[in-house]
């Protein structure tokens, strides 16, 4: 898929999963960035740095890493960063996984009141290593 | 008015089990006597009330147990839980994995390490302190492994402090071991280093009454070989935590860095010089050592962590002092032969390609109930078990066969051999669709009463903390469970399948472990917190002494 096409696609998907983003502090343990709509349209998995992701929503809310038993655990996804906000639907995450060259491999805009069952739609970096592993 | 029962039933197990926690391993060399309470009929003789279906995927789900407490642990993801009778104070300290997060009591963000509570009030437990893992990159960090022993205990240790032994950082260029002193837990002190550029560290086990510390780590430069991760046993005798000795490392047959890995062969099919033990050449790392003491002997090893398992059973002396033999080769310690590492071995079995060694946890003396006359020598008999679990490591369980613990027989330990499995069904549930890991992680460490011998926990990630009651060790019955809710700090699970990238808001129990109190602690990986529970219903009469023993 050419990268502009993907991109649009990407930004138009993020549009559409958040249509009012503000940040509010109430909801964070610690600070947060705001995260907007625009900012959400320009990450681009596959592609988008760890240090674009701090240009768009400043340092994350919270940064975790499950390199438990290092190759025990084979490919799955590691460095997620996290960040909080609310919109008219109520609070949400922004998570974000890392591929090991530091690139996004899959955001999600993910509701604090998720049902489960279904989940929440992500979009993950085209050549993602090996499906079902990330964490 | 059930609660007071519950609550005179909770006091009456605690009464019934006098002895501190201290007597036993990994504090004391005695092994809790443990009764039989069953009739012969076993666990024919039992309610077998199948486990109720979960509750829906966004609520928590109860069955015979109660929740007594809650901590957030700051929104950090909890590895290990370690409950500690620390002078008078019953401390929760948990090893935690990789991440940054704001510290509220320093107003600081600080690498995911080790954090202590306070669970003397179980109902309100109170975050003490936060000893901050290893800062930089965090493909590196965390300490996911603690270990505490008493001054008072150790041989050579100061007499009112308390040491903390943890594992700093797990992957990566310069990963090390590490004391603290914890006699305030609210304001711990650092120590030492034990020892620094490892690659990978993992589960440690420290003898408090010896200060023998079996390390789990391991560098890609020491020479041994390991399939996955790089580590394997480094031994060290911390009587003295200020003045650590190394005494050697350790491994299977196949690890040693003389191992001619090219050429190796399945010391199983073609036993000799120059062979690998296990399916996979060369071995799996070991997880984490569970060591029962001198009075017993016994060192119990798990490889593999999920997969290409080997448990692998040590004389324990043998492996202390098979260095400083006449006969030891000059680097026996760091690079030892192939017979200076069967020297210890005991027994050994191997688990197939799709299963490894995760935990493996000795349960000795367990009164079988349906052979306590008319067998064997016509006295009533007892076993020797071990828990053994394999680690579940996928999402969504996709492209994994599912992950189950095991009881094995080690009456003789020459001769390990599996008697019963201890599984959890997809459904009701529908865990493999939940999101996050579903399938066995951890067992339940507790070498001490109340619960010892007669129930164990194992942790089974989305479907939560499970209990089995294993006084029929042949018939293990599951009686209780507790799966938390998501909630505000729960990181969610992310899976691409056939294309299709889903998160789900999942809890991940990591490990449930006992006090000797009878308390139950849920740890959750993914970041939701630490919830403490009791036992209700059936499940307590389980652990409830009966006013006359039922011997036959």
């Amino acid at each position: 898929m050419p990268r502009k096409v993907f991109a649009a696609l990407a930004g138009a998907t993020f549009v559409a999963l958040a249509p009012v983003a503000a940040y509010c502090a109430g909801d964070a343990p610690s600070a947060a960035a705001a995260v907007d709509v625009q900012s959400l349209a320009k990450v681009v998995p596959g592609h988008t740095s760890k240090a674009g992701i701090t240009a768009l929503f400043g340092k994350p809310w919270r940064v975790l890493q499950f390199n438990d038993c290092g190759e025990a655990m084979d490919d799955q996804a590691d460095e997620t960063w996290e960040y909080r906000g609310r919109d008219s639907s109520g609070s949400y995450r922004l998570h974000i996984e890392f591929s090991d060259d530091g690139t996004v491999h899959l955001i999600a805009k993910i509701p604090d009141n998720s049902p489960g069952g279904e989940g929440t739609a992500a979009k993950v970096a085209p050549s993602a290593p090996m499906p079902g592993m990330s964490m | 008015m059930p609660r007071t029962i519950a609550r005179i039933a909770l006091l009456a197990l605690t009464l019934a089990a006098p002895a501190l926690a201290q007597s036993y391993p990994p504090d004391g060399p005695n092994i809790p006597v443990i009764a039989n309470t069953e009739s012969a009929a076993g666990a024919f003789g039992q309610p077998l009330a199948a486990p109720p279906p979960p509750k829906a995927w966004d609520r928590e789900s109860l069955w015979n147990m109660k929740v007594e407490g809650f901590n957030d642990n700051q929104g950090r993801p909890i590895y290990q839980p370690l409950v500690v009778d620390q002078s008078g104070r019953e401390l929760l300290y948990l090893g935690n994995l990789a991440g940054d997060m704001l510290n509220p009591l320093t107003g600081k963000v600080e690498s995911n390490g080790t954090s202590i509570i306070d669970v003397t009030d179980v109902h309100h437990p109170k975050f003490l302190f936060h000893i901050p893992g290893p800062p930089g990159n965090v493909g590196n960090a965390g300490a996911q492994m603690v270990r505490v022993c008493s001054g008072d205990v150790l041989p050579h240790g100061e007499k009112g402090k308390w040491y903390l032994l943890r594992a700093f950082g797990n992957a990566g260029p310069d990963e090390s071991h590490q004391l603290w002193d914890v006699t305030n837990p609210a304001a711990p002190t650092f120590i030492s280093t034990i020892v620094s550029g490892l690659s990978n560290t993992h589960k440690s086990w420290w003898e408090c009454d010896t200060g023998i510390a079996y390390l789990v780590g391991g560098s890609k430069a020491d020479g041994w070989h390991q399939s996955g991760t790089a580590q394997h046993l480094k031994i060290y005798d911390l009587s003295d935590p200020r003045k650590p000795v190394y005494i050697r490392d350790f491994g299977l047959v196949g690890q040693e860095p003389a191992a001619d890995i090219k050429t190796t062969h399945s010391c199983t099919s073609n036993p000799g010089p120059n062979c690998y033990e296990g399916a996979k050449n060369p071995p799996a790392g070991v997880h984490g050592p569970i060591s029962m003491g001198p009075k017993v002997n016994r060192v119990y090893l798990p490889y593999g962590v999920g997969r290409d398992g080997v448990i692998q059973i040590v004389d324990r002396q043998k492996l202390l002092t098979g260095c400083t033999l006449p006969t030891a080769s000059p680097h026996c310690a760091t690079n030892p032969t192939q017979a200076e590492l069967l020297y210890p071995q005991v027994g050994v079995i191997a688990m197939n390609p799709e299963n490894g060694g995760h935990s493996s946890m000795p349960v000795l003396g367990v009164p079988m109930p349906q052979t306590q006359a008319h067998f064997a020598n016509g006295s009533p008999q007892k076993k020797d078990l071990l828990i053994v679990s394999s680690e579940d490591t996928a999402n969504n369980c996709f492209g994994q066969a599912p992950h189950d613990a095991w009881i094995l027989d080690i009456t003789d330990d020459a001769t390990p051999w599996p008697i019963a499995t201890l599984t959890v069904p997809q459904e009701p549930g529908d865990f493999c669709e939940k999101g996050a890991r579903f399938g066995a992680h951890a067992v339940s460490e507790a070498i001490y009463p109340p619960y010892y011998g007669k129930i164990i926990g194992i942790s089974w990630f989305n479907a939560g903390a499970r209990i089995w009651d294993i006084r029929d060790a042949e018939n293990p019955r599951p009686i209780a469970y507790f799966i938390q809710a998501p909630n505000k700090n729960t990181v969610a699970s992310c899976a691409t399948i056939h294309g299709v990238a889903t998160c789900h808001n999942a809890t991940m129990n990591d490990y449930v472990e006992f006090d000797d109190r009878g308390y139950i602690y849920a740890a959750d990986r993914a970041g939701s917190g630490v919830t403490i529970l009791s036992l209700t219903g059936d499940a307590l009469k389980v652990v409830t002494p009966p006013a006359t023993p039922q011997r036959h």
